[in-house]
């Protein structure tokens, strides 16, 4: 039987919160933090393969280094920020800057986020279950965004390396953004990743996609 | 970094928007340590002619006080009055009055203003209640006794200052007398600050800061006042402003929210059958509506709600 703590975070301030993980994540198979409130920097800064679940809504910056992580509300801005290996789920939405500068790992989030998503981010997976906003994957670098709404403006604006898949539709390309079609071995990963993480489309969904790459890897040189 | 809020009770009731917007502008007291304000409406139950002046006194001078009174009852008697002590211990001396045609209030506020240093006239009201000061939200609060007024809907503000000074009279909200009870709340910076003043002190509006904020509401008080509905009003903002922001504006009917189009500070909305919610940060709405349908106001967008 799984040996779970909760803790109620109504009464201690974040920083006691991530202290106090910090001491016990090691002896508990999982952590469940109790009325969060939405607050920023919850387990943040706690790196290690803990498996924490916020049972509620989060602010800024939550999850942030983290291996493992379960949200079951909304999160603010930064979720995910650097992560290097592990997963984060949020089960909501999340704001601003999802998966900023993520090195490895998975972040998912089931419903839509806002602007910069995976801005600078240099490998790992995002994946969006519904709409992400202006410049997402901004200067990205690596790694792999999916995308099953819409994407907004300015997408992928100045990308250098890394691809972006996308089921709805794209505002406009950023620059040394282009669309590409998508290879067989392509939507055979993304049909296995989506239904690891429950995202059951059709298999005519799979053809709809569009995939986003850069144009050149040094843009801003005038060298290929 | 600031913090905004506004909320709507949709039925057009009156309801404890004072302790509603005490809860949202205390969860986001980390964003502006410096200063807190609110706007509160539809509790002030005036006649159509009648409004509220709150005066800030340096001192507790009874000459000075008697001053004012007459230079007040020489355009219109106070028909009541009272002292308030402020959170820094001045003194707030609060009078009503009629007059006959709203483009009076502003000349009155001048001539007050004038009598001396010591006297700022904060703001003339009608249809809200603007309480702002230096402090804590909860310090604020509890010294005007907000949390008892009840009303329609309401904005607020927790101030991180950076470009101009702390004190009550740079606390948001602002408000103009171009038209009739409009007050804003801005979180960013207007970078085009002077591009914009310029036209509108050509067209006779009358600063009294050098603050950002007060610009954007003579801004939108005059598109308004050209035409413009709210919702217009700040998608025109939008394409006219540059820098970072968000702000929140009402009217006497319903509030809305503007948001640059980099995105680069931040805004969240929650809707229910009853309450339209706006906030900075989702830890805000918690203390007012379900957060489990949190929307991002996107780069650009607008989001207005009247009653």
């Amino acid at each position: 039987m799984a040996d779970i703590k909760e803790i109620d975070s109504s009464t201690i301030t974040p920083r006691e919160l991530n202290k106090k993980i910090r001491l016990i994540n090691n002896e508990y198979d999982k952590i469940v933090i109790k009325n969060p409130g939405a607050e920023h920097n919850l387990v943040a800064g706690i790196v290690g393969e803990g498996n924490i679940v916020i049972d509620g809504s989060a602010g800024y910056f939550a999850g942030t280094m983290l291996d493992k992580a379960k949200i079951n509300g909304n999160a603010g801005w930064f979720v995910g920020d650097n992560m290097t290996s592990g997963e984060i789920i949020v089960e909501g939405s999340a704001g601003d800057g999802a998966g900023q500068g993520i090195y490895g790992g998975t972040l998912v989030v089931k419903k839509g986020v806002g602007s910069r998503t995976g801005e600078i981010m240099k490998g790992g997976t995002i994946i969006i279950g519904g709409d992400s906003g202006f410049m997402s994957g901004i200067f990205m670098m690596g790694g792999r965004m999916i995308i099953l709404g819409n994407l907004g403006a300015d997408a992928a604006e100045s990308i250098l390396r890394g691809e972006i898949f996308v089921l709805g539709e794209i505002e406009s390309l950023g620059k040394n953004a282009i669309t590409i079609d998508l290879t067989d071995e392509d939507k055979k990963c993304l049909k296995k990743l989506l239904t690891e993480y429950d995202f059951n489309l059709s298999d005519d969904n799979y053809n709809n996609f569009t995939k986003i790459v850069a144009e050149s890897s040094r843009p801003l040189h005038g060298l290929e | 970094m600031c913090g905004i809020a506004g909320i709507v009770y949709k039925d057009g009731n009156l309801h404890n928007v004072g302790d509603d917007m005490t809860n949202m502008l205390h969860a986001l007291q980390h964003r502006g340590p410096d200063s807190a304000g609110f706007a509160l409406y539809g509790g002030l139950g005036l006649k159509e002619d009648e409004y509220i002046l709150n005066i800030q006194l340096e001192n507790t001078d009874k000459n000075l006080l008697r001053k004012v009174q007459d230079q007040i009852n020489m355009i219109s008697p106070i028909e009541s009055d009272r002292l308030i002590s402020t959170t820094e211990n001045a003194n707030l001396y609060q009078c009503k009055l009629k007059l006959d045609d709203f483009h009076m209030l502003k000349p009155l506020i001048q001539q007050v203003d004038n009598i001396d240093d010591s006297v700022v006239v904060i703001n003339g009201e009608h249809s809200f209640s603007m309480i702002k000061d230096v402090g804590s939200v909860l310090d604020i609060a509890d010294n005007y006794n907000t949390r008892s007024i009840k009303g329609t809907h309401a904005i607020g503000h927790t101030r991180f200052s950076t470009e101009s000074g702390v004190d009550l009279y740079h606390a948001h909200p602002f408000q103009t007398y171009i038209i009739r009870d409009i007050s804003l709340v801005h979180n960013g910076q207007i970078t085009n600050y002077w591009k914009v003043r310029d036209p509108l002190e050509r067209k006779g509006h009358v600063f009294e800061t050098n603050n950002d904020t007060e610009c954007l509401v003579h801004y939108i008080a005059d598109k308004i006042d050209s035409g413009y509905n709210l919702e217009e009003a700040l998608e025109q903002s939008v394409e006219d402003m540059d820098g970072p922001f968000s702000y929140i504006v009402s009217t006497p009917n319903g509030i809305g929210i503007a948001k640059d189009k980099l995105g680069l500070r931040p805004g969240v909305m929650a809707e229910t059958d009853d309450i339209f919610a706006i906030a900075s940060e989702e830890v805000s709405l918690g203390k007012v509506i379900d957060t489990s349908e949190v929307e991002q106001i996107y780069p650009g967008e607008v989001r207005v709600f009247e009653i």
